[in-house]
């Protein structure tokens, strides 16, 4: 990438910009609207504009073009983003759960488990959490975000850990963090400066081997569930440990090398053994 | 002149935040933005389609007064028009806006507002980035004074607006459109022209004027336009965030 | 009206445990604070608290007006705390929370009614003039112990803070600008401070310094003021499970410790701030401000 674009809400996109495969149809993403031109002008008649502060991405594989805005907006939930939720209370047909705070409920089939039938669902209580996939957000107004913990296509769990999180703990994080932890854990390449620029779980993942590794969640809505539980008696500052690491890098921007200092450096404060 | 500085997300819990200072008129102000969010008891008073905007000036040394509330409208008015509350996640939910003045001299209760608006106006538009909110475009806005001589003086302190003929609050968007325009005081259509090509080239610079020689002189005083620095200001905090991604390319 | 998200089962559930362990989510002590930083801004009694990831804004201000008319020789206090929504999206803008009447009420009883700021100083001619000094308190980042990062705030800005000098002069009451004389400071009597408590696991686990999350795991809390010299000039347990006796006994000495702590890095401040505006030509005034102190 070359300097990067830098958008302010009204400002057009330079065609040279998009994406130039086309093949297929351009795909807009968050922060860009499609507006058309009075018909007087030698422009052309539709221009792209954005909506938010940002910088420009664009997907040549997909043909995708979107902003990456501010990463501590709040979170809007979109169709299929893993996120984690808490139940708040539960109905005949539905547990309705909370993803953001000062947002309204949204709604998960007390059957959208896998292997769940109105015999084994399963019996959440205020105060669980699971970890759910964004099923659907509706259209217009006031309509209902739908989470599921299963693919209705297999009634499997995909990608696996979908539903109930028990024990752990969960620590907030910025949306943005969220995305590249994301992006962090579910890519394999082992990448000199990790994916993202994200060492830290790598790093973390080789020193915690000792005590049983860790087992980690990232909600798209800015949460990380950790859990330890195969630690034994550093189990809980594993986990702390941990947290510190993932909101210490998100607060500071770290760097690569200064993740890997930080990582060292919490755990010798937390006094586990490497 | 000392241009007006501003940085934005300084805060942790706010889903966007800004801070802006403007050394002329003294006044600093801290603004917060939480979007979208559920307002709830104000369900029935809520546009169904639409976003709700609420602004909310919180004084900085001295009890809540009417002149907090007259500039709240006028700021809602503004953001209002700008605000895509149309947008996916956004229709029946409120946007709050709250400002607060936390530094320089307050504003008495009987005095004007005025010179404090263009500061609010700028902390929100600064903290509806930072927040993420949809807008169509961006705006600057300044304040200009003029006084008994015709002189007319940009971003007047206290004293000097105090002693003003007129005031007048003029706001431009990114597109050129004359946003709002607030005035106060006596003043004829001649010196309101001179303000309003004033108030252009302060926030755009003079390219919008012509090749008038008086004119581009008058940009050398007032340095870079208002729209650059709120452009800097976005740019600089938006290379902080994803030095990850720049960095690594 | 809207509120904190409440936590969930496994957040409850794994702060107790660990605090079984003694292990905090910042990985803190028990008896261990924040960070803290207090700054000045330019005007006098603008204070900025930063404690860990809660931060406020405090601002003095003095005008005159008349007293009350049974206490003629008492000029007015009052401090003004209103959450808005920067401080969390929780909070909501012009209506008056269970949070900010409970904040209020204890910073009254603290900083106020323990008479911290000398009243009668603040009078100028009896039952007809006198200043009244208001503190305003901007929460602008909430996550946890307000009352004690509101008191340190509160106590800085009450000693950072500069009056206008007014004198009587053929009973006409006449105000001097900062710039004609050298401006006034408050009359500060003693400097008390809170220290908020919070208990666990049936009180067997007291914190100091809770955040947000640590508070809303918390049984009870209990808040003790008290100054330098370890005179105690406020203790309460407004809700919460019972707390031991004891436990109000044993935590007096480590409220002490930090009221002491928190009141030398006000003081480091202070004189910071001091020097640096010395520096900026200044030097005159804070003169002509220890000369009046040794007259008095």
């Amino acid at each position: 990438m070359s300097s990067p674009l830098v958008l302010l809400p009204g400002d057009e996109i330079p065609s040279e910009y998009l994406p130039s495969t086309n093949s297929a149809p351009l795909r807009l993403g968050p922060g860009l609207r499609l507006l058309s031109q009075p018909p007087s002008s030698s422009a052309p008649s539709h221009v792209l504009t954005a909506t938010q502060a940002g910088i420009l991405s664009t997907d040549n594989k997909k043909n995708a073009v979107s902003i990456l805005s501010a990463p501590n907006r709040r979170y809007i939930p979109t169709v299929n983003d893993l996120v984690i939720a808490q139940v708040h209370h539960s109905s005949p047909d539905y547990f309705h759960c909370m993803v953001t705070p000062q947002a309204p409920h949204v709604v998960l089939g007390q059957l959208a488990f896998e292997g769940a039938t109105k015999k084994t669902r399963p019996m959440l209580k205020q105060g669980d959490l699971v970890y759910a996939r964004v099923l659907s957000v509706g259209l217009g107004a006031g309509a209902e975000v739908e989470l599921t913990c299963v693919n209705p296509a297999t009634g499997k769990a995909e990608p696996g850990g979908l539903g109930h999180l028990t024990g752990g703990m969960v620590f907030d994080i910025s949306n943005g963090m969220a995305a590249r932890l994301m992006r962090a854990s579910s890519s394999s390449a082992d990448q000199q400066d990790g994916v993202a620029g994200l060492v830290v779980l790598d790093e973390l993942g080789k020193k915690l081997e000792k005590v049983g590794g860790f087992e980690i969640a990232v909600g798209r809505n800015g949460k990380v569930w950790v859990d330890c539980s195969n630690g034994g008696d550093a189990a809980v500052k594993a986990t702390v440990a941990i947290g510190r690491c993932l909101t210490t890098v998100d607060q500071h921007d770290l760097s690569p090398a200064d993740q890997k200092k930080l990582v060292s450096r919490i755990l010798r404060e937390m006094k586990i053994e490497v | 002149m000392v241009g007006p500085t501003a940085s934005l997300t300084p805060l942790a819990r706010a889903d966007g935040s800004a801070s802006y200072h403007c050394p002329s008129t003294g006044s600093n102000i801290l603004g917060s933005v939480n979007a979208p969010v559920e307002l709830p008891g104000r369900r029935d008073a809520l546009k169904p389609e639409d976003a709700t905007v609420e602004v909310f000036v919180k004084t900085g040394t001295a009890p809540a007064s009417v002149g907090e509330r007259y500039v709240e409208g006028i700021i809602r008015g503004v953001v209002g028009r700008l605000i895509l509350g149309r947008e996916r996640g956004y229709a029946r939910r409120g946007v709050v806006i709250t400002l607060a003045i936390v530094g320089g001299e307050s504003v008495g209760r009987a005095d004007s507002h005025l010179t404090l608006l263009p500061a609010l106006l700028h902390t929100a538009l600064l903290a509806l980035l930072s927040a993420s909110v949809p807008l169509s475009m961006t705006f600057s806005a300044t304040v200009l004074s003029v006084d008994a001589s015709g002189k007319i003086t940009r971003e007047p302190s206290a004293e000097v607006a105090a002693a003003a003929k007129s005031i007048h609050v003029l706001a431009f968007t990114s597109k050129g459109h004359l946003l709002l325009n607030e005035s106060e005081g006596a003043f004829d259509f001649d010196t309101w022209e001179k303000v309003r090509q004033r108030a252009s080239a302060i926030c755009h610079g003079t390219s919008t004027v012509g090749a008038d020689g008086d004119i581009a002189m008058v940009e050398d005083a007032d340095g870079q336009p208002l729209e650059g620095t709120i452009r800097e200001t976005v740019e600089d905090q938006v290379h902080r965030d994803y030095a990850w991604k720049i960095d690594a390319a | 009206m809207n509120k904190e998200a409440p936590l969930s089962i496994a957040e409850r559930d794994f702060i107790l445990n660990a605090l079984r362990e003694d292990v905090r989510l910042d990985g803190r002590a028990a008896d261990q604070l924040r960070p803290l930083t207090v700054s000045f801004g330019e005007e006098y009694g603008h204070v900025k608290v930063q404690l860990g990831r809660t931060s406020l804004i405090v601002r003095i201000s003095a005008e005159v007006t008349k007293p009350h008319d049974d206490r003629p020789f008492d000029g007015l206090f009052t401090i003004a705390m209103e959450l808005t929504a920067m401080g969390s999206p929780a909070w909501d803008n012009g209506r008056q929370g269970d949070l900010e009447t409970y904040v209020t009420n204890v910073l009254d009883r603290v900083v106020r009614h323990s008479n911290a700021l000398d009243t009668e100083s603040l009078c100028i001619v009896k039952g007809v003039s006198c200043w009244s000094i208001r503190a305003d308190v901007h929460i602008t980042d909430y996550d946890g112990n307000l009352i004690d990062a509101a008191c340190a705030g509160i106590m800085a800005g009450l000693q950072h803070f500069r009056r206008q000098d007014a004198v009587v002069k053929e009973g006409q009451v006449i105000v001097y600008g900062l710039d004609e004389r050298v401006p006034v400071a408050l009359n500060i009597t003693h400097k008390p401070l809170s220290v908020t408590f919070h208990t666990f696991d049936e009180g067997k686990k007291v914190i100091i310094d809770a955040t947000r999350k640590e508070e809303q795991a918390s049984e009870a809390d209990v808040v003790i003021g008290l100054n330098n010299a370890g005179d105690v000039c406020f203790m309460s347990k407004f809700s919460g499970s019972p707390v031991d006796a004891m436990v109000f006994v044993d935590k007096t000495s480590v409220a002490l410790e930090k009221v002491k702590e928190i009141n030398a890095i006000i003081d480091k401040a202070l004189q910071a701030d001091l020097a640096k505006r010395a520096k900026s030509g200044m030097l005159e005034m804070s003169r002509a401000e220890n000369d009046r102190e040794l007259e008095q």
